[in-house]
């Protein structure tokens, strides 16, 4: 008996043009699209070599930042030799008149990866098969665990489902304790003592020695009331890592406009009252620190998204998008109760969750730290807060010393200028929480500092 | 989508596809070519220069001086749209070419 599997199976069961074509048409007029195909799928999800050709193609293109247009496809084909007589120009237009619209991106790439499921599982079946027919005398049993061990390949669809086997984890295990070893005595050596980050840098001395720093992979919960510097914090963050530390973040935020963003970082670099540089009430010195500032941004990795209507699932195609083309190592949302309500059933704090939880994935796929803005209820407490501090890897809250507090309490006398505000460290994955950080947060300079000890 | 976003995706692929047809075939030059693509991603997904694009229609190739068409068709094939000087620089340059060809006063 000789089994061709290839022709004794009909053509649709092994692949679907429709679908294929659909997801290079929707690459093509979307680039929302197009994010969520480069990060799903692979060259040989495709079953037709032209197709695979242009989604090589397309991918190429939206790594240089050049948006996937059928314009682009054209240009950059044609640069590269490729679609160079009229029959493949025909070819290629078919598939761009296969856009309806990008809402069914999913559908169509679950489709055409099914069907590459399904070759790789006829061609398992054809390679055992002739195992079968030309090595008679082997071990029944080594031929069956060989086979589970690809079937199991195959069943485990995605490249994170990924098992450690004993060896793994062992080597995983000793490779971290020896890092550690090595940093240590680096510590000792080089830094005298003083422990270096193992993330990026929070902006505030006394955080980073407790949590050494955002890791990637990390969710951070910040949560405030009203009022009370969500933003600041924010955008202090982001100085600290994109202006002073040169990395790359992405800011999204939902209630600001582009010009209030980029005029709060007037403040926060020339350390200039806000209300001030609002008004234009600035003297010709102070308007040369501001231009001064500015340059700094300009040289900076921060990119920032003003998005009022952001959903969970936008955030996950900017987040990718962004992870690819400018190499982001965090994203920070300002603020997550603006977001958009998928479910109007659903109550707030199941939306919080969700939206939480969409976030925690979205930080250790994309291996960035992601740090989410929340908004305390005037008492202090947070909605759901239970649920999401299980998420989280660190919840700060920032707070305002209470009024009688700033009076009363003899210990923020020992500091050079009295601390206004904390950051009380609710939940710490790594290290130690329930602790307070007084630090002097100018509401007009829109600047936050470590309160500094007297003697420090 | 609207039916007016259909049509616009369903005008911008047909002629995408006839510019590179026309290019593959001969009829119009590589340069030629690209020019008309890189404009049709400017008028119709970019939608952006409307003064280069209103410039164009004062052009009106064919009539006038001849020497100055080709002038500007040469100085429009050099245009880098990507660079955003370049436009600039040769929008002012053929702004002047064909004030320089109506100057006669026909327009």
């Amino acid at each position: 008996m000789n089994v061709n599997f290839q022709s004794a199976l009909p053509d649709e069961l092994l692949m679907d043009m429709e679908s294929e074509r659909r997801v290079l048409s929707s690459m093509l007029h979307s680039e929302d699209a197009c994010v969520e195909a480069y990060h799903c799928m692979q060259t040989a999800d495709f079953y037709v070599p032209k197709h695979a050709a242009i989604f090589d193609l397309l991918c190429s293109l939206f790594e240089r930042e050049i948006r996937p247009t059928y314009v682009e496809l054209l240009k950059e084909a044609h640069s590269l030799g490729m679609l160079n007589n009229p029959r493949d120009i025909e070819e290629v237009k078919y598939i761009a008149e296969h856009y309806i619209d990008d809402e069914n991106i999913k559908y169509w790439i679950k489709r055409v990866k099914d069907k590459a499921k399904i070759r790789r599982f006829v061609d398992f079946l054809r390679n055992n098969y002739q195992i079968l027919r030309e090595r008679q005398e082997q071990d029944i049993e080594q031929l069956l665990m060989n086979a589970e061990d690809h079937l199991t390949n195959l069943t485990a669809l995605e490249i994170d489902d990924k098992i450690d086997t004993p060896e793994d984890m062992a080597n995983l295990g000793y490779d971290e304790v020896e890092r550690r070893f090595l940093r240590y005595q680096e510590i000792q050596v080089k830094h005298k003592g003083v422990i270096p980050l193992d993330g990026l840098p929070t902006g505030f001395d006394n955080l980073d020695h407790i949590t050494l720093g955002y890791k990637s992979g990390d969710l951070i919960i910040l949560g405030a009331q009203t009022g009370h510097g969500k933003t600041a914090f924010a955008l202090h963050t982001a100085k600290s890592i994109a202006v002073n530390y040169g990395k790359n973040i992405l800011y999204l935020n939902t209630e600001m406009s582009r010009e209030q963003i980029a005029l709060r970082w007037a403040s926060i670099l020339s350390e200039i009252e806000h209300d001030r540089i609002r008004m234009g009430d600035i003297s010709q010195n102070e308007l040369s620190m501001i231009l001064n500032g500015y340059s700094k941004l300009r040289a900076s990795g921060f990119y920032s998204y003003p998005c009022p209507n952001l959903t969970p699932e936008k955030t996950i195609s900017i987040a990718r998008k962004f992870r690819s083309q400018k190499n982001i190592d965090m994203m920070i949302i300002d603020y997550v109760g603006r977001m958009e309500k998928q479910d109007p059933k659903l109550q707030e704090w199941q939306i919080l969750e969700q939206i939480i939880k969409t976030q925690k994935l979205l930080a250790q796929n994309l291996k960035i730290a992601v740090m989410v803005l929340v908004q305390l209820n005037p008492d202090g407490s947070l909605q759901g807060a239970k649920r999401m501090k299980n998420e989280c890897d660190l919840m700060l809250k920032l707070s305002p010393f209470s009024k009688e507090e700033l009076e009363e309490n003899e210990e923020l006398n020992k500091y050079a200028r009295k601390p206004n505000y904390y950051l009380y460290i609710e939940k710490n994955r790594d290290g130690r929480s329930g602790v307070r950080i007084p630090i002097n947060f100018d509401l007009q300079k829109q600047t936050m500092k470590d309160a500094e000890r007297v003697g420090n | 989508m609207s039916a007016g976003d259909e049509d616009i995706i369903r005008i911008y692929d047909e002629t995408a596809s006839l510019i590179a047809d026309l290019g593959i075939r001969g009829r119009i030059t590589v340069d030629e070519m690209k020019f008309l693509l890189d404009l049709l991603e400017l008028v119709l997904i970019k939608k952006d220069k409307p003064n280069f694009i209103d410039l164009l229609k004062q052009w009106k190739p064919g009539q006038g001086d001849e020497e100055i068409d080709q002038i500007i068709k040469a100085t429009l094939l050099n245009v880098d749209f990507k660079n955003l000087l370049s436009l600039e620089e040769n929008q002012t340059m053929i702004e002047e070419l064909i004030n320089e060809k109506f100057k006669d006063g026909v327009r």
